[in-house]
């Protein structure tokens, strides 16, 4: 019992953003030794840990963009419909070669973004309706644009850019491109978290009262999530169109609930000011490792929503007890 | 002073009937400028085709009045059907149903004990539900869909009586009764109290923990029953249909009225706003606009329901301030 | 003739909060059909009896006994179960049900089936309001009814549960005169029938009306306790305060320097009235006030937080009308808000942080943030002001009320605010940390920053302010310098009398 006493006595003196990262790190470390085991060490393969991160590239990026509006105390769920958006919007505006088209691919969605910033920010209206009703918008949006089905080559048959599809094959070093895609993300958000209005993040969901009271840009701050998070997604939908080599209005449908059960897997609070982008992205890996298990344990394909399912729950739960002390 | 109060009334009237008022507008434009909008064939249609999202926001509207929200809705219609259709294979109709009412009520409780005994936001929990309740359905399906030969079974979800559809007096009926809960029974009243004040509502004996079981068992049974509709419907049991059916009953609970934060929310504003999403996709279809621009429409018209409330609940506000110094 | 048992007794009860006493050695009692007035200033202690009576918290030492039982472990709902009922100021009806459903919340009148009787439950509903002497409309919704109106359905309600005990925490606080007396009515007509009633207010001449007997409470004591007969309004105040004043304590005189902040004339409908004062550089300007006098919302109106309708606010001889809390920082403001945990600090987030965020606000340009300057002054600052912590990556939750207030400080200092909104600065702080606060406001001065300090505490006034002002009823009534300033003339002061009608306006 001493060696309770002492492990209290030294969590005490961390602060709460370690004390879940490393409490994540347990449990991302026990998971993957559970799927190395069941892999007969497989899974620990450099190569097979490079497949990890470049099969959850896109959850990456889009749950990155989750992130900071569940940072803000605000939930996105329009991030799956603004997925398949980017992807119909890629494909068709192929003709005007990559570089235009990946402009207005990110774009139109941040427009999006600002519109679901607007009402939530400035009308303060509940995040969650307004994203609702944006995520139904988008996507029938995307159904408009894209006449329902997939597209598979761009307006007039431009064919699609060699590099995208080349895009997977690709690596730097041996590391595929979207993972180094991914990378760069991270580096991005992490970046954005030491700048003013990024930083702000945590005090305007941990509590907009004191935060606006200290003189912090309360509305401006939110404002900004949304549409990095609509960005991110626009970016995630970019690497989906490389993987698959078509764009779908449905092509995001999965993005919005693993989007934030890696967030929240990762240790985010819901309630906002609370989370870590390490966390975040320990939370993809976790999710993906968890994949890997459950096809190693042959679960059938079918189970593994009910199986993600539980995992948010008993994420949730564990959360909601550490914070109650 | 009685003008005064009458006119509060009044103004108060119009907020719980916006829903019923813009419906009417809408039933009136599409009378007026849509062909064969007021056709026998149409409005059985709308009616046929929304009866089950009706059922499902009937659900909805419970929980949204604890202060709740159930996004399992969709799943468990998916649960419902496929559980119907294998028991029936195997033991007919009768037991078909019955399992398939009960299944998903009893994930229903599971909902409701997370929430209100562990104090899980209900948010988290019927995500967590949804997953789960839709990996069983996939799971003893085997991701496939389970024909269904008894014909009086496909017959009634598909039915009609006086040119009808059952599922629409299924429906009413429905309505009926949970607004008589709502407004007779003592436990109905004491939903509203719970998502007004759950602190001062535990304070005056209202048995909280209860209320909010309650709710989350009364949607999944809602649920249920609109699944057997929709399996009759199909002819089989299906393991992935009702895909975001929970957003539409969500959207429609929102635009008849009712207040995310509990407390607030009518039968017949939801009834209405069941009606308003039904009247708009047959407006859309009969002018010919392709199904796609629907979702477009939705999403605006919740957005301006959500936003009108807001509009409304702060002029409500300012009013009982202004009468305290009166 | 015997006595008969008290309804409520309270012996030798003390509470602390965190190490700082709120309630020393206070025994209190309340007999069957008397009304029992709790008189005392801000922080002497009177919500705290109220919320150990009720059950809310419970007390560290000494006896309770209800109804001549003795009690150890109250809670609310025990409490409300066996006849002590409380009406706080935040009412909460359910706004969707209606006037009799809220009466009977929780007790309605079933029929046989099961359903509610409407009939029965109107019946009910309209007896309680009866004895209460009051007639409403039984189906208008309690969200439609006015504060007063919905404050007598919620007594209705404690009737409905068969209360015995009635706790009225400071219940006419938003009424005009008319809805006083028919409070009034109501208490009488509850006394006539046994119940026993404690009533806290602040208005002196609504207690000498209704009144049976005073407790007088000050810094968590009671002081004197008798029938109402035996005060008159200056005995009252006197008990109230008439403390002896450490003036060893006191601040240094202040030699005033340019003006940085004026304000003329403002007003906000509703809230305060004509409110016109100046500040200058190397001084402390005091106000005192009561609960509901306007001071918070003044400061808040000054630092951009609300707005006001007229009047003028001068910073420097600029006029301004700030939009925001940031658009004050920017000009050189800061406030120390009253609820420092609620409104003051992020919890969740690390001290540094806490401390950082209006300097980062300031200094950031186009987003990039000078963090190596901005750490170096904000740990430098933290050690000046003296915080205790074991570490700065701590979150701000772990350090004890008094190193909290400081980290709010420390935020402002950081940020070189030189004109000081400061809210109750040393509410729920230790001794302590009291003094070491005092020191800094000295520091303050002599930096050249002006101050202007909220404070309930009169002690603190008149030691530490160089001018007071006293604000009733959103006007200011009253300005002083300190050498003229006494704690009865003070508290006199803020001790309006009701009026007729409106207030402030």
């Amino acid at each position: 019992m001493r060696e309770l006493a002492l492990y209290r006595e030294w969590r005490q003196r961390r602060t709460a953003d370690t004390q879940r990262i490393f409490t994540t790190l347990l449990v991302m470390v026990a998971l993957m030794a559970l799927a190395a085991v069941l892999s007969r060490g497989v899974f620990l393969k450099p190569q097979n840990l490079l497949n990890l991160i470049f099969q959850n590239a896109i959850l990456g990026v889009v749950s990155f963009g989750q992130l900071l509006v569940i940072l803000s105390a605000g939930i996105d769920l329009s991030v799956g419909s603004v997925v398949g958006l980017s992807t119909v919007l890629l494909m068709i505006f192929q003709f005007l070669g990559l570089p235009a088209a990946l402009l207005l691919t990110v774009s139109i969605p941040a427009l999006i973004g600002a519109v679901n910033g607007y009402f939530v920010a400035r009308r303060r209206l509940p995040a969650f309706v307004v994203t609702l009703a944006m995520m139904l918008f988008v996507y029938s949006l995307a159904q408009v644009i894209s006449g329902g089905a997939g597209i598979y080559s761009g307006l007039n048959g431009a064919p699609l850019s060699p590099l995208l599809v080349s895009f997977n094959r690709k690596g730097v070093l041996g590391v595929p491109l979207p993972a180094i895609v991914w990378l760069v993300v991270l580096a991005g958000v992490a970046l954005f978290v030491r700048l003013r209005l990024g930083h702000f993040l945590f005090a305007v969901g941990g509590n907009e009262r004191a935060a606006f009271l200290s003189g912090v840009p309360v509305t401006l701050v939110r404002f900004l999530a949304y549409v990095l998070a609509a960005v991110l997604a626009s970016i995630g939908g970019v690497l989906a169109v490389a993987r698959v080599g078509e764009g779908h209005p449905a092509a995001g449908q999965t993005y919005l609930l693993d989007s934030i059960a890696a967030v929240t897997i990762g240790g985010a609070s819901l309630s906002g000011g609370e989370g870590t982008i390490i966390g975040t992205l320990m939370g993809v890996l976790m999710l993906g490792t968890l994949n890997n298990i459950m096809n190693l344990l042959n679960v059938s394909p079918m189970m593994q929503p009910a199986v993600k399912g539980t995992v948010i729950l008993v994420a949730v739960y564990l959360n909601s007890r550490r914070e109650r002390g | 002073m009685p003008s005064d109060r009458r006119w509060r009334s009044v103004l108060a009237g119009l907020n719980d009937y916006s829903a019923a008022l813009v419906l009417i507008c809408l039933l009136g434009y599409g009378a007026l400028r849509v062909p064969n909008f007021l056709s026998e064939m149409n409005l059985s249609a709308i009616l046929y085709q929304y009866s089950i999202i009706g059922l499902l926001a009937l659900g909805q509207l419970l929980v949204v009045l604890t202060a709740g929200i159930d996004l399992s809705q969709g799943a468990l219609l998916a649960l419902t059907s496929i559980t119907t259709a294998l028991v029936m294979v195997k033991h007919g109709p009768v037991l078909g149903t019955l399992a398939g009412l009960t299944l998903p009520t009893c994930v229903g409780v599971m909902s409701g004990l997370l929430v209100s005994r562990l104090r899980m936001p209900s948010f988290l929990v019927t995500l967590g539900t949804m997953g789960v309740a839709r990996g069983m359905a996939m799971q003893i399906a085997n991701a496939r869909p389970v024909p269904i030969h008894h014909e009086a079974f496909i017959a009634f979800g598909s039915g009609t009586f006086l040119h009808i559809p059952i599922s629409a007096f299924v429906w009413v009926v429905a309505c009926v009764a949970v607004h008589f809960f709502l407004t007779r029974r003592a436990f109905g009243r004491h939903v509203y109290a719970v998502g007004s004040s759950e602190e001062s509502s535990r304070l005056s004996g209202v048995k909280v923990a209860a209320v909010k079981l309650t709710v989350y068992v009364l949607s999944a049974f809602l649920c249920a029953v609109g699944g057997v509709i929709w399996t009759s419907r199909l002819g089989s049991g299906s393991p992935v249909g009702g895909q975001n059916y929970e957003l539409e009953s969500i959207a429609a609970v929102v635009v008849g009225g009712a207040s995310l934060f509990g407390g607030k929310g009518r039968v017949d504003g939801v009834f209405a706003g069941v009606l308003i999403f039904g009247v708009i996709n047959s407006v859309l279809n009969l002018s010919g606009i392709s199904p796609f621009w629907q979702g477009m429409i939705k999403g605006a018209v919740v957005l301006l329901a959500v936003a009108l409330t807001q509009i409304r609940a702060r002029a409500e506000a300012q009013a009982t301030v202004g009468m305290a110094d009166a | 003739m015997s006595v008969p048992v008290p309804l409520l007794e309270l012996r030798n009860v003390s509470k602390a909060f965190s190490g700082v006493e709120v309630l020393h050695d206070v025994s209190f009692d309340l007999r069957a059909g008397e009304v029992h007035c709790v008189v005392g200033e801000n922080g002497a202690g009177k919500s705290t009896l109220i919320k150990i009576i009720s059950g809310a918290y419970s007390a560290d030492s000494g006896r309770i006994a209800y109804f001549g039982r003795d009690v150890h472990h109250a809670d609310p709902r025990w409490a409300r179960g066996h006849g002590i009922s409380t009406i706080y100021q935040e009412i909460d009806l359910v706004p969707a049900l209606n006037v009799a459903e809220n009466i009977c919340l929780g007790n309605e009148p079933r029929t046989r089936g099961g359903n509610v009787d409407r009939a029965a439950m109107r019946r009910l509903a309209e007896r309680l309001l009866d004895e209460i002497g009051v007639s409403l409309d039984l189906d208008a919704s309690a969200g439609s009814l006015t504060v007063a109106h919905q404050q007598m359905v919620a007594i209705a309600r404690t009737l409905s549960v068969n209360s015995r005990v009635l706790l009225l925490d400071e219940p006419t606080a938003v009424f005009t005169g008319t809805e006083v007396e028919a409070l009034f009515r109501i208490v009488r007509r509850l006394k006539d029938q046994g119940l026993g009633i404690i009533y806290i207010s602040h208005h002196l001449e609504e207690i000498f009306q209704i009144g049976d007997r005073i407790t007088v409470m000050r810094d968590g004591r009671v002081t004197r306790t008798g029938p109402v007969q035996e005060f008159d309004r200056t005995s009252l105040v006197r008990a109230m305060v008439g403390r002896d004043i450490d003036f060893s304590r006191q601040s240094q005189a202040a030699t005033p320097g340019e003006e940085l902040l004026r304000v003329e004339g403002l007003t906000r409908r509703g809230v305060f009235r004509d409110i016109s004062f100046s500040l200058r550089r190397g001084e402390v300007v005091g106000v005192a006030g009561l609960v509901g006098s306007g001071r918070t919302e003044v400061a808040r109106a000054i630092f951009g937080v609300d707005r006001f309708d007229s009047g003028v606010l001068l910073v420097r001889g600029v006029e301004q009308r700030f939009r925001s809390p940031r658009h004050a920082l920017s000009r050189g403001l800061g406030m120390l808000p009253e609820n420092r945990k609620e409104e003051g600090l992020v919890q969740s987030r690390p001290v540094l942080e806490n401390a950082a965020y209006s300097s980062v606000q300031l200094q950031s340009r186009l987003g990039f943030v000078p963090w190596a300057r901005i750490r170096r002054t904000v740990r430098q600052v933290i050690e000046d002001v003296g915080v205790r912590c074991a570490s700065t990556n701590l979150n701000v939750r772990s350090l004890s009320g008094g190193n909290q207030q400081k980290v709010v400080i420390v935020k402002w200092l950081a940020a070189r605010s030189d004109i000081l909104v400061l809210d109750e600065p040393t509410r729920g702080v230790d001794v302590g940390a009291r003094e070491e606060i005092y020191a800094l406001m000295r520091k303050f001065k002599a930096d050249g920053k002006a101050i202007l300090m909220i404070s309930s505490d009169l002690p603190e006034l008149l030691t530490q302010a160089d001018r007071i002002l006293v604000m009733a009823k959103g006007r200011i009534v009253g300005e002083m310098p300190r050498d003229e300033a006494s704690e009865e003339a003070v508290l006199g002061l803020a001790l309006e009398t009701r009026r007729e009608g409106h207030r402030a306006q």
